[in-house]
């Protein structure tokens, strides 16, 4: 647990930053700066406003506590605040919602998604970890983008209770830092089965180290060529240290973003249709109305990007075509994960996290959708298949910063941390704030 | 005349099926929590005990065992659904390939599943109240094959599936709820939400004669589904299209797969029980059904039965204590009024108090043997009487209240003890 002295002026300060960069939606203004854990905005905080980046849930505050943040509570971190993210997780960039984060780096560019605000927080304060959720990257992306470490643990391993849902076969709470040290004193307070989460487990994490980076060809094209000589860079370095670097190839690795989106459409349109105006969140006026209009009039809050998902993912699982979608891409989720554990059983898997550095927020908007969800092509694989992986800053280009991601075997999630440690006593990260 | 049923039943679990808010508060909205209430951030948890009362109807109905079961989401929108999708099941339900024995056939089951109840409308004029009490109760649906074709199979299998399940601890006295699927020719119609036993029987009736009506005058059964009006006594259609349904299933997430409980519980049906006691112990069949068709306790202390004298003092015992109202007495108890009985006492309301509260009971020295010498004794002063009793009732009659009265003995036991005696041929 990272401890210093309280800093009376912390919350002031924080507040101060805030404005300049939207990282935190609410900011509990009893903070005083010593072990600090912020909490995704799509996790429950008993007493505070958790929308999940939503309008429709403008005003929703739960009467309990996520797991994962009763855990840290009881383990004596202090709640910071709520951080921003893409309207329920839908996005890459940040950019879809109405608090859009900025890149401590460079205010111009995004934070990545759809944990932006987390990653912020982690990237400008010192003494704090952000409890933060990945369905399909949401981890790996902005730790990359914003410079911090984002760890997504196996799938099961932290309990989901209080997590508002995106797709529930495939979200995972996990933990950002600015150490892999501070992540590890965090996922061991708050793993381990819940009472309230049936997919949650016991199950014994382990530490089984490995000297093999496996390279998967298919997912080294189209990657930018600063972030390929910097993950270049890394791989001499570990070269270096005793690892050997081989190459593998998996051409079904590239249905790997049809599948995903499939799924997680197809879960996230059955977890939005309970938002009807009524009994949470925004709340529909005309009572005279007739139900279905007055259900259409509350759904009109939602974002584009979740109409959108509601409307394919509704169709994906209709009964005329439920077979050749989602039947279909259930099936290829467990021959991937079936191919990606027989790679995984002697072998880390290595990759960039990100094709790029963090683009530009104008850039960003203006992104057809195909290339918007094709940013995800290295961190869905491992989200895909409830494998553990953690991105860590590798490099800088122009003064932004470039991630590499680990994965490693179902369960083996320490491995992952321990080579993060060893990696950072040779690698120094940079930050530009210390709150 | 095909008629099919799919049967909701509320499980009688202490807790609803996936959160621990109590099934049986009566103060609207005051049994409810983030989980039933389908709140952003909760999840739903399985209440096993539901899980194990559905693998026991399942294994009472003889259904093959599932080897796993999971669930599902059935996306609908309506204001009494919380979360827009009902919790239940599709590919893996608690049971499939079952039956029901009537007397007539076997009327097969084709699926149970386990499935949580949306909340409870209630419209007033102008205005619509919901009462979230009843949203996340385990529900236990039974679906059967068309398989009864008549008033009569639909009026059996009823009250067997009702005694089924009342042994296996679900009394659905109140709580049924149907679909009725009813065909006289090629149209299906289904009436849906019909509640209660009555009404049911009610609605098929109506619906046969409806249909029946239609196809003499030449005209055609309409595919649809129906409602039932039960002021009215009257099914009417709902102008909904049966080919609108879209639900949109998908695997629940949240749950995993759960290996059914196995159960060394006794299986009873009690159909059963009375055609093997009526053949072992010459009772009437009808006679032991009714008495334990829904009377776990009748039928427990039926099991003190050694022979065909006890089984008969036994069910006179169990009819006098129904009749009494007199129910709960318990092994002990029971047995000191059998003996009591058989001693030839007669058995009122008064002396089952006696025995229930523990009170000595002071018996005349009346026993069988005593009741046979004098029935002797008086058939050999009365012969003229025996040659007619045949033909007459009032002398038979007769006997049994001269010696009943003489002994301070039961009429009926005197009654059965003479016929017994008559029936041997009596010699002089």
């Amino acid at each position: 647990m990272p401890t210093t002295k309280p800093n009376p002026k912390f919350a002031e300060e924080l507040s101060k930053l805030n404005k300049k960069l939207n990282f935190m939606s609410v900011i509990n203004s009893s903070a005083n700066g010593k072990s600090l854990f912020s909490v995704k905005d799509n996790l429950c905080v008993k007493g505070f406003e958790s929308r999940a980046g939503s309008k429709i849930l403008s005003g929703y505050i739960p009467p309990f506590n996520a797991t994962a943040v009763q855990r840290m509570l009881d383990s004596g971190y202090e709640f910071v605040g709520k951080t921003v993210m893409d309207e329920f997780g839908f996005g890459s960039f940040g950019t879809n919602t109405d608090i859009v984060a900025k890149n401590p780096f460079d205010e111009t560019r995004v934070a990545g998604g759809s944990s932006s605000g987390a990653a912020v927080a982690t990237a400008v304060i010192k003494n704090h970890v952000a409890i933060a959720e990945s369905t399909g990257g949401s981890i790996s992306n902005p730790a990359s983008f914003c410079g911090v470490v984002g760890f997504t643990p196996t799938y099961g391993t932290i309990s989901r209770y209080g997590l508002i849902d995106y797709a529930n076969s495939l979200d995972k709470v996990g933990v950002m830092g600015r150490r892999a040290a501070d992540i590890r004193a965090a996922f061991d307070r708050i793993k381990g089965a819940d009472n309230y989460d049936s997919t949650c487990s016991d199950s014994k994490i382990s530490s089984t180290p490995t000297k093999k980076l496996m390279i998967i060809e298919q997912l080294m094209k189209g990657i930018d060529s600063k972030v390929l000589s910097s993950f270049d860079l890394l791989l001499s370095k570990m070269q270096g240290m005793g690892y050997k670097v081989e190459h593998a190839s998996l051409d079904i690795i590239d249905k790997a973003i049809p599948a995903y989106y499939i799924i997680s459409m197809a879960e996230a349109s059955t977890n939005l249709a309970k938002y009807d105006g009524y009994k949470y969140g925004e709340q529909g006026k005309d009572f005279t109305k007739k139900y279905n209009d007055f259900f259409c009039d509350a759904r009109s809050s939602f974002g584009i990007e979740a109409k959108r998902r509601i409307v394919l993912g509704t169709f994906v699982r209709s009964a005329s075509v439920k077979d050749k979608y989602y039947i279909k891409a259930l099936k290829f989720r467990t021959a991937l994960t079936s191919k990606l554990s027989s790679i995984l059983k002697d072998s880390f898997l290595i990759s960039p996290t990100m094709p790029t550095v963090a683009p530009k927020i104008d850039e960003a908007a203006g992104l057809s959708l195909i290339k918007a969800y094709s940013m995800d092509s290295l961190t869905i694989p491992p989200n895909l298949s409830g494998l553990p992986h953690i991105s860590f800053p590798c490099g800088y280009a122009n003064g932004m910063p470039i991630g590499a991601q680990l994965i490693s075997s179902h369960f083996n999630d320490y491995a992952l941390l321990d080579f993060v440690e060893s990696w950072e006593k040779s690698f120094k990260y940079e930050f530009k704030y210390n709150l | 005349m095909k008629i099919g049923l799919e049967v909701h039943v509320a499980l009688p679990t202490k807790s609803k099926l996936f959160c621990a808010c109590s099934t049986d508060a009566t103060e609207p909205n005051s049994s409810i929590c983030p989980i039933c209430m389908g709140f952003p951030g909760s999840k739903p948890m399985l209440n096993r005990a539901a899980l194990d009362y559905a693998s026991n109807v399942s294994r009472t109905l003889g259904c093959m065992p599932a080897q796993m079961v999971s669930f599902v989401r059935k996306v609908y929108f309506y204001p009494d659904l919380p979360k827009s999708y009902q919790i239940t099941q599709l590919q893996e339900p608690v049971g499939v390939d079952g039956s029901v024995e009537i007397s007539s056939k076997k009327v097969k089951i084709r699926r149970i599943q386990l499935e949580e109840d949306p909340a409870k409308i209630i419209r007033e004029s102008g205005y619509t109240l919901m009462d979230f009490n009843r949203s996340g109760i385990p529900l236990l649906e039974i679906v059967t094959e068309p398989d009864i074709a008549s008033e009569e199979e639909l009026r059996e299998f009823l009250g067997e599936l009702r005694s089924i399940l009342y042994y296996v601890g679900i009394n659905i006295e109140k709580e049924l709820k149907v679909d009725l699927n009813i065909s006289l020719s090629k149209a299906r119609v289904e009436v849906k939400n019909v509640t209660g036993i009555r009404n049911l029987v009610d609605a098929a009736n109506y619906e046969i004669k409806r249909q029946t009506e239609l196809t003499s005058k030449g005209k055609e059964v309409v595919q649809e589904t129906r409602s039932y009006n039960e002021a009215e006594v009257r099914t009417e259609s709902s102008r909904e299209k049966e080919s609108d349904e879209e639900y949109g299933f998908i695997f629940e997430p949240d749950l995993t797969s759960y290996k059914l409980p196995s159960s060394n519980a006794k299986v009873v049906l009690a159909s059963k029980v009375a055609r093997e006691y009526s053949r072992k112990y010459g009772a009437k069949e009808k006679t032991i059904l009714e008495l334990i068709q829904f009377d776990r306790e009748s039928y427990a202390l039926m099991d003190h039965a050694k022979d065909k004298a006890e089984m008969q003092k036994i069910i006179a015992v169990i009819e006098l204590l129904k009749k009494y109202e007199s129910t709960g007495i318990g092994n002990e108890k029971f047995e000191e009024l059998l003996e009591i009985a058989k001693s030839g006492a007669q058995i009122n309301a008064e002396l089952i108090k006696k025995v229930k509260s523990g009170q000595r009971v002071e018996t005349s020295s009346v026993n069988l043997q005593s009741i046979d010498k004098e029935i002797t004794t008086m058939i050999k002063n009365h012969k003229e009487l025996l040659k007619e009793y045949e033909k007459n009732p009032k002398a038979f009659n007769f006997i049994v209240g001269e010696v009943a009265a003489k002994l301070k003995a039961n009429p009926r036991d005197v009654a059965i003890r003479l016929r017994a005696v008559l029936e041997k041929g009596f010699k002089d």
